[in-house]
Formats: C-alpha cells, sequence, structure tokens
C-alpha cells in the first residue's frame, strides 16, 4: 500500500512530506501532487487527516507553570545562591524568633492534643499524690529538700549504728554464754572424774592391806592421787599417764 | 505584504540571535563560576525544561525532580559545554532528553501502561479518563472546555509510545527545529519527522477512541 503510485507520488512520499503540508509549508508542485495523492489515496487521505488532528490538538497545549520555589530549589542544590538569600533572611530575623522556631521545632512533636491531654492526667495525679502525702509545694524548695535529706540521712545511719550496735552485744552475749556453758561442762567433767578417782582411791585404800607374799605395784599416778588423798584435797592433778594394774 | 513579513521574520531571527549570543555570555561565565550568571540562566530556562519533564513524565511531582536534576547534572559539567558543535538550548535538551529516557526505563519496571482509570497530570484530583467518557455534563464555559481538553490530551500523550512522545513534545510543544530535534534524538532529520507524524496520527486515535463523546 505504501508503494503504490496514485497521481504520480508514491505513498512513501507522500509520507515524506506530510510534514510539511500539515505545517503549511509545502508549495508548487510539490503541494499539487501532494493533495491530487491525498484525493485519490483513501489510506494517505485518513493518515492526512489524523496527523492534521492530533498536530491542532497539540498546538492548543499552553505552559504549564512551574511551582514557585522550583528556581530557589535548584540554586539551592547547585551553586547555594538561594542558600546565601535564606541566610541573609535568616540573619534579619530576631534572635527571639530564632529561639521560639528551635523551641517550636523540638517541642512540636509533644504540642498535640493527645500529649497535652496526657501531660494534663499526668499533672493530676501528681498533685493528687503529693496532696495525699501532705507534701506541700513550698517543702520542695531547694533549702527544705537538702533539709530533708539530710535529716533522712542521718535517720538511716542512727538506725544502722543501732541494728550494729545490737548485733554486737547479741553477739557477745552468745559468746559468753556459749563460755559459760563450756566452763560448767568442763567443771562437771572434772567433778565426775574427781569422783571417780575418789571411788577407785577408797577401792584401793580397803584393798591395799599388806597381804602375805603379795606384791603391790603402785604406779606413779596412783601414788600421786593417794598424796593427794591424804592431804584432803581436791586437786586436779591434769593428764598424767596412768598406768593400774590388777592385783 | 511581502516586505512586512520579511521584516517580522528578519526581526524575529535578529532577536533569535541576539538571545542566543546573551546565553553564550552567560554560560561563558558560568564555566568561570559566576554564580548570578548561573542564577540567570536557571530563571531563563527552568520553565522550558520543566515543561519538557511535565509533558513527558506526565507527574508534577516527577516533573519537578527530573528539572531539579537536569540544572544539577549542567550545573556540573557546564564547563565542558562546547558552544561550536550545538547552541546551549540544543545541548540542555539533550541533557534532559537523556535523563527523560533514564527515568522512563527505571518506572518502565514499575508499571507497563497507563490505566484508562489513573488521573495523571497536575489536574490530579481529576476525572478519570473512562470518567470523562462517561460524563453527560455540558461544559459551560469555552475556557473551561479548552483546560479540560488539554489534560485529555497530556493524558493521551502518556499513552503513545515514548519515541514518538519526545519527538511531538520538542516539536509541537517546544517549537523546536528538525535539526535540533535530530541533534537531540541523535537520529535523521527524515527519522525524526516520520516519528512525529506517527506521533500526531497516534495521539488522534487515542482521542478519538477515548473522548469521542467529548470531542
Amino acid at each position: 500500500m505504501l508503494g503504490e503510485n496514485k497521481s504520480g507520488m508514491l505513498c512513501t512520499e507522500f509520507d515524506a512530506l506530510l510534514t510539511e503540508a500539515v505545517e503549511g509549508t509545502l508549495k508548487g508542485e510539490q503541494r499539487l501532487r501532494f493533495e491530487q495523492h491525498q484525493a485519490a489515496c483513501a489510506t494517505c487521505e485518513a493518515l492526512f487527516a489524523e496527523v492534521t488532528k492530533g498536530a491542532a490538538w497539540l498546538h492548543e497545549m499552553e505552559d504549564v507553570a512551574p511551582p514557585p520555589m522550583l528556581v530557589h530549589n535548584i540554586l539551592a542544590a547547585t551553586s547555594g545562591v538561594g542558600q546565601a538569600a535564606a541566610k541573609a533572611e535568616e540573619a534579619r530575623t530576631s534572635a527571639w524568633e530564632r529561639l521560639r522556631r528551635q523551641v517550636s521545632g523540638i517541642f512540636a512533636p509533644v504540642l498535640t492534643p493527645r500529649f497535652g491531654m496526657s501531660l494534663g492526667m499526668a499533672f493530676f495525679s501528681v498533685t493528687l499524690v503529693l496532696n495525699m502525702a501532705q507534701i506541700r509545694i513550698k517543702d520542695l524548695t531547694p533549702h527544705n529538700l537538702s533539709h530533708t535529706f539530710y535529716s533522712s540521712q542521718n535517720k538511716v545511719m542512727k538506725y544502722y549504728e543501732n541494728m550494729r550496735l545490737v548485733y554486737e552485744i547479741e553477739s557477745r552475749v552468745r559468746d559468753l554464754r556459749n563460755a559459760s556453758e563450756e566452763n560448767e561442762r568442763e567443771r562437771e567433767e572434772r567433778n565426775r572424774r574427781h569422783e571417780k578417782n575418789n571411788n577407785q582411791i577408797q577401792e584401793q585404800n580397803q584393798n591395799n592391806q599388806p597381804q602375805p607374799g603379795g606384791h603391790q605395784d603402785f604406779s606413779l599416778g596412783q601414788s600421786w592421787r593417794w598424796l593427794a588423798s591424804m592431804g584432803g584435797r581436791e586437786m586436779y592433778l591434769g593428764e598424767l599417764a596412768m598406768q593400774r594394774r590388777e592385783i | 505584504m511581502l516586505a512586512r513579513f520579511t521584516a517580522v521574520t528578519g526581526r524575529v531571527v535578529e532577536a533569535r540571535v541576539e538571545e542566543a549570543q546573551v546565553v553564550a555570555l552567560l554560560v561563558r561565565r558560568c564555566a568561570a563560576g559566576d554564580a548570578v550568571a548561573w542564577e540567570e540562566l536557571v530563571q531563563r530556562f527552568h520553565r522550558r525544561i520543566y515543561n519538557i519533564c511535565y509533558r513527558f513524565a506526565g507527574s508534577a511531582e516527577d516533573a519537578q525532580d527530573l528539572t531539579q536534576e537536569v540544572f544539577i547534572k549542567v550545573y556540573r559539567t557546564v564547563a565542558s559545554f562546547d558552544g561550536e558543535k550545538a547552541s546551549f538550548n540544543t545541548w540542555l535538551t539533550t541533557v534532559t532528553r537523556n535523563l527523560l529516557v533514564d527515568h522512563f526505563r527505571k518506572k518502565r519496571n514499575d508499571r507497563m501502561t497507563d490505566s484508562m482509570d489513573a488521573a495523571q497530570g497536575a489536574d490530579e484530583d481529576g476525572p478519570s479518563l473512562a470518567e470523562r467518557l462517561a460524563s453527560n455534563q455540558p461544559s459551560q464555559q469555552s475556557h473551561v472546555e479548552s483546560h479540560e481538553r488539554q489534560q485529555m490530551v497530556h493524558r493521551a500523550l502518556q499513552l503513545i509510545s515514548p519515541d514518538l512522545r519526545e519527538a511531538v513534545i520538542l516539536r509541537d510543544l517546544q517549537d523546536m527545529d528538525y535539526r535540533e530535534i535530530a541533534q537531540v534524538l541523535k537520529v535523521p532529520e527524515g527519522t525524526v519527522k516520520s516519528r512525529i507524524n506517527r506521533g500526531r496520527a497516534e495521539l488522534a486515535r487515542v482521542l478519538q477512541r477515548t473522548y469521542r463523546p467529548a470531542l
């Protein structure tokens, strides 16, 4: 179809001249041949109509206004000229305004109705607790707070010291009790041994009569005990090696 | 009449030459580090670049981001611009076109085609294409109709092939000549003309198919 020759012009040639024909720059014989082919070829006629309509709609289009900050953003991203202007603008604002902006920026997430409600409830709760604990606001001055701190510290120290004293006293009493019990046990042990020794000595004295052909063998311990019993004194003779030979 | 036409044409040509000389001087000063010259260049070209980006990308947000990227790239490479090879306007448009192609390829993975129900462009909350097709509300004022038609054409532009779209935008919306477009797109002038015609025809078919009642 594109190569068909109608009115002395091929469709491909028609297609090549289409742009000039639509824009109205086609002149003379070329324009005549073009129009003749257009009248003879339905396909090219339809193509010409579509291209003409499309061009017409496109020529109706108007420029779109760019965003107002576009130039500023471009300059800020490139030469920084816009940043210089912004800095000059910043310098012109007062220190109070700059401080206000900074503080607003920091507390912006908190200054919302939701956080305001939460802060109000927290304040109410704290006030209620202070009231119930009978803590007054004037008690929260630095002087009163330091006084309260030191007095509390003293109380704690005293309590600690008292507790230590108590523990020490208890420990000493326990030691004394243990010592007295130990002494008591030792004394009883000595008494028991002494009685036992006395009984033995008495038995020996009863049996210790000269026997014909008998021989009595006194060990060293027995001699000491005998001497002690003769003296009539109760003496604790200590640990001596005793050896008693049965007669 | 011919004399008047010649005079008018001559004045237009002189204005263009003068404009080109001013731009060339600004570019030289930018390459030397003159921030004031750079600001002047941005002021002169930002609207045009923004419109190219907006008509190609379809979204005001994307257009703003792309425009900034274009000027950032130009700022970094302005020292390497050679005025002998092409005009600054052509070079700037080439940088823009390359970024638009990269942007399109990146977004192509996210969406294949626009839905008829997707509302795009500056009028983000406007009715969708299908809603307009079904709408029976007559427009009361011509400028409202014109605005609506422009919105429809803008949305229809997003539905044609990107190769045809960029050729149509550069010729019919930015009024660049075929030689410059050929330099930007790096194709012969014949290919440029062919793409422009096919783009116009495709746009007309899309509009006829979806907006016949309104048009």
